[in-house]
């Protein structure tokens, strides 16, 4: 999975490059493993890629030196040098561009087959040829017919055009916003348009098509919208501080510590909330309970998202260092320990063992604002195969013997869709119920 | 027989032109435009007038069509016109103009006079600004001081080369810095230069947010009539997005007000003006005639607060207010040149109104590519669907085709109870209106929507909590900051 943000500015004068990396730092949270940012200016595409998070990725030469008012960037839970480019992806025929997509494509398998070309690099050949051909919404559109996938995508070409368009399911965010008469903003999350100093003003709806030109910004919904927003996002991926699909993610999240508070009560002294995700679903517990909220860790380093991280040490290092516990808070008590999710089992394993054998807590009852996840995800999200995931195996019993737990509950799918607001139509449920979106076993049997 | 000469081409004045044309005096219109502008061509030919065709804002040339035509009165619809004495040549030559003198236009023409004489009168809805005759002492102040600021031409060049940057953000303030002082050059370089009519270059004012309004009045110089408040939408495209045209749209209504504006805010927009009609008048020693309009904006400093002002009616929002107006057009000129305007009921149709733009692509920013296309319009079915329509930068060609100029092409405008109604019927006439040569038109289909005035709602609810608070703390016309190692400063202004 990744992040992606493109900023266009009605003014040449500009130089857009630093607001992108502000901008991907947003987004740092969608993808910590590696980073790209391509410009454009005076008819030249500039891009540069480096491994590592963003302030890790790019030097102050970096930025200095990628000129351009125009510009897209990426950040990718993909190391650099794994099977996929990191993106953008450059062409430079028929129409030289650049592209970056969160998201994945899942009928090109055949035409990859025996090449060299990667999937990213097959979809910005692809659209180049169109451009070549029609009007950019036009070939928005014969790309769009094409592909089965989902994909929130942003290109920049040698023409001084950004495109940018949402699968029709929606299933990865993508927002709008502007600045004043100067420039527009197309990001995953509406963090990244407030960070680069913009005003957020709506959704990229699923089908949608945006085109910026250095004379127009014209918007066309190219498919129609049947969504399926990934309720994912919800739980864990997106920032509190973003607006997705409408919704508030910090208000479904605190909706989502409320339905924990009715579906399985439990008395207890404190509740703790693990950093950083799961603080808004203890904060709304407690609030719903009146069992007191208390601060339970400090982080040590600089903030990790340990549950995308590629390898189990990584993950380790990253949960061990987020996670030193503040004694007084905990020792003693009866605790209800609030989690955003649970994968593997590790990290949730390792904090209850932490409170247990080292500070003395009299119980610990684990609940998690998430479904139990089974399955991996077809769109790119970094879940283990499924003969890793504890809840695709273990009951909830077996489960809190294994952590450690006096009691373990999981948020029942009912409940988030609840706490979504909105049908269960709506939504790709696919990692809690293993039932994908039809496109799934459509490009299945495109091959 | 009353005989009125319209300056001007563009929607506005076509609105101008059929206001007159619905005067129970029956006037004789006439124009004088540089282009054939369909819509006033026709009145024209209607009403048993006629037009000269030139550089109507030249004052020989206006001032020789006005005698041509013998005329009673001028009306003159933009604001260069008035800028190069138009209003002076046909007061010298004994015919009345509706539309201030040069010396009295100079509140829109220099930017930098208008804030500089709301300062010296007091005028309430100032803000702090600097001028400068160079662009050398405009870097340098950036480079050292500017932080969120709006960067303006210091004499008003047709609506272009303002810059407004919030810059809120330390580490984004280097590359904004350097907009701000290329945007400087900018302004000395392109937006200035064929100006030389006065001494300052650029200004560099305060930047305020909140939302944007117009107070159009009209005035004989002692008494000021108010107009029904209209805000403009700015940015090109939808949802406040892309690069500033003249004004892509407009709303009004219901009535005086807008939803975001309340009869309090109101009532001290029209103080403002009024005192700055006062201020001209003090400071020139020449009573201004014609229309003023406040460029208002809703600001946590001061509540309302001038952004510019316009020495004329704006455009598109004339055509928000014009068809509405029950007086009668010839009679409030005729007041407004005999100073009678205390005796004028002014009233307008308790309605809401929606003006929508139509342009080509390639407006604002490439006009090259929106000129030469010919246009047509339907408009019996316009008319059929109750709406109105004004032509804009349209040349009526010999041969009967009409050309776009390059500019808005026209506007149309609907009325009804409530905004988002008079939004649906002027929405359903856009596809009246087409090039016939495949070149695109675009319109803004959000004005007027629910959505983009709650927006506006919200904006003027977040604004008004703070200026009303500042007032609470009587901190209304100064600041109260703690610098530390300097101690408490307090600035009035």
């Amino acid at each position: 999975m990744g992040g992606v943000i493109g900023l266009y500015a009605f003014d040449e004068l500009w130089r857009m490059s630093r607001f992108t990396y502000y901008g991907l730092l947003a987004l740092q949270h969608r993808g910590q493993e590696s980073a790209g940012i391509s410009t454009y200016g005076k008819n030249l595409i500039s891009t540069r890629k480096a491994a590592g998070t963003v302030d890790k990725a790019f030097s102050e030469a970096d930025i200095s030196s990628l000129e351009g008012w125009a510009s897209i960037g990426y950040v990718s839970a993909e190391p650099l040098n794994g099977p996929e480019p990191v993106q953008p992806v450059t062409v430079n025929s028929p129409i030289r561009l650049t592209l970056c997509y969160d998201g994945r494509v899942l009928n090109l398998a055949g035409e990859l087959k025996g090449r060299r070309e990667d999937e990213a690099s097959l979809v910005a050949t692809m659209l180049s040829r169109e451009l070549s051909r029609c009007n950019p919404l036009e070939a928005v559109e014969e790309v769009m017919e094409r592909l089965i996938g989902v994909y929130s995508l942003i290109a920049l070409t040698e023409r001084g055009e950004m495109i940018a368009f949402r699968d029709p399911l929606g299933v990865k965010p993508m927002v709008i916003g502007s600045f004043g008469f100067d420039y527009g903003v197309i990001a995953s999350e509406s963090c990244a348009i407030d960070v680069v100093g913009a005003e957020f003003k709506a959704d990229v709806k699923p089908g949608e098509a945006y085109v910026f030109t250095p004379y127009s910004i014209d918007r066309r919904q190219i498919l129609p919208a049947r969504p399926r927003y990934c309720s994912y996002e919800y739980v864990y991926l997106a920032r509190p501080d973003s607006i997705v699909n409408e919704r508030s993610i910090y208000d479904v999240r605190r909706r989502i510590g409320r339905m924990l508070a009715e579906e399985c009560p439990v008395d207890a002294d404190v509740v703790i909330g693990v950093p950083e995700t799961a603080i808004p679903f203890a904060m709304a517990y407690s609030n719903a309970t009146g069992i007191p909220i208390e601060m339970g860790f400090m982080r040590t380093g600089p903030h990790v998202r340990s549950a995308i991280k590629p390898t189990q040490f990584e993950r380790l290092v990253g949960v061990q260092l987020k996670l030193n516990a503040i004694r007084s808070a905990i020792s003693g008590k009866r605790v209800i320990l609030i989690d955003d999710s649970v994968v593997r089992g590790n990290t949730t394993k390792n904090v209850v063992s932490t409170m247990r054998n080292r500070l003395g807590v009299k119980e610990v009852h684990v609940r998690i604002g998430s479904p139990r996840i089974i399955e991996q995800c077809p769109f790119g999200v970094e879940v283990p195969p499924k003969d890793e995931l504890i809840a695709a195996h273990l009951t909830d019993e077996e489960v809190a013997s294994v952590v450690g737990a006096d009691s373990f509950h999981w948020l029942s799918i009912d409940a988030l869709i609840k706490a979504l607001g909105c049908s269960k139509d709506q939504l790709c449920l696919g990692c809690f119920t293993g039932e994908y979106p039809e496109i799934v076993k459509e490009a299945l049997s495109h091959g | 027989m009353v005989k009125v000469l319209v300056v001007g081409e563009a929607s506005r004045e076509h609105a101008i032109a059929d206001a007159f044309a619905r005067s129970v005096s029956e006037p004789r219109v006439y124009a004088a435009m540089k282009n054939r502008n369909p819509g006033i061509t026709r009145i024209c030919e209607q009403t048993g007038g006629s037009y000269a065709l030139g550089d109507f804002t030249d004052p020989s040339f206006v001032a020789e069509a006005a005698q041509r035509f013998s005329v009673d009165f001028v009306f003159v619809g933009p604001e260069e016109p008035l800028f190069k004495g138009v209003s002076d040549k046909l007061n010298e030559l004994g015919i009345p103009c509706v539309g201030p003198i040069e010396a009295a236009a100079e509140v829109e023409r220099s930017k930098a006079f208008m804030r500089r004489i709301m300062w010296k009168y007091g005028v309430e809805g100032r803000l702090r600004f600097k001028s400068f005759k160079n662009v050398e002492d405009a870097v340098a102040y950036i480079n050292e001081y500017a932080e969120s600021v709006a960067l303006k031409p210091a004499r008003q060049a047709g609506g272009k080369g303002v810059k407004v940057i919030a810059d809120l953000q330390v580490y984004l303030s280097r590359e904004k810095r350097e907009v701000k002082s290329k945007h400087a050059k900018t302004i000395s370089e392109k937006y200035m230069a064929g100006y030389n009519d006065i001494d300052d270059r650029i200004l560099i004012e305060e930047r305020v947010e909140g939302p944007e309004y117009t107070l159009q009045a009209f005035t004989d110089g002692v008494t000021v009539k108010p107009m029904p408040l209209v805000q403009d939408n700015k940015n090109a495209f939808e949802m406040d997005i892309g690069p500033e045209t003249g004004g892509m749209g407009s709303i009004s209504g219901p009535g005086l007000l807008l939803p975001f504006i309340t009869k309090e805010e109101y009532d001290e927009s029209v103080r403002i003006i009024t005192k700055v009609v006062q201020a001209i008048e003090k400071e020139t020693g020449v009573k201004y005639r014609g229309v003023i309009s406040g460029q208002m904006m809703l600001t946590a400093l001061w509540g309302p607060t001038v952004i510019e002002f316009y020495s004329r009616l704006g455009d598109p929002e004339a055509c928000n207010v014009l068809p509405f107006m029950k007086a009668d057009m010839v009679e409030v000129s005729e007041a407004i040149l005999r100073g009678s305007l205390h005796k004028v009921k002014l009233e307008f149709e308790d309605v809401a109104t929606v003006v929508k733009a139509i342009s080509p692509r390639g407006y604002p920013d490439h006009r090259e590519l929106a000129k030469g296309h010919p246009v047509v319009v339907d408009e019996e079915s316009i008319r059929k669907a109750g709406c109105k329509l004004y032509y804009g930068s349209v040349d009526l060609k010999e041969d009967g085709v009409m050309v776009t100029g390059g500019s808005r092409v026209v506007e149309i405008v609907g009325a009804a109870p409530t905004i988002p109604e008079a939004e649906e019927k002027v929405e359903a006439c856009i596809k009246y209106v087409r090039l016939t040569d495949g070149w695109g038109l675009f319109h803004r289909s959000d004005i007027g929507t629910p959505t983009l005035l709650n927006r506006r709602i919200e904006q003027s609810q977040l604004v008004r909590e703070v200026y009303k608070y500042r007032v609470s703390r009587g901190l209304i016309g100064k600041t109260l900051e703690w610098i530390p190692g300097r101690g408490r400063i307090e600035t009035t202004f």
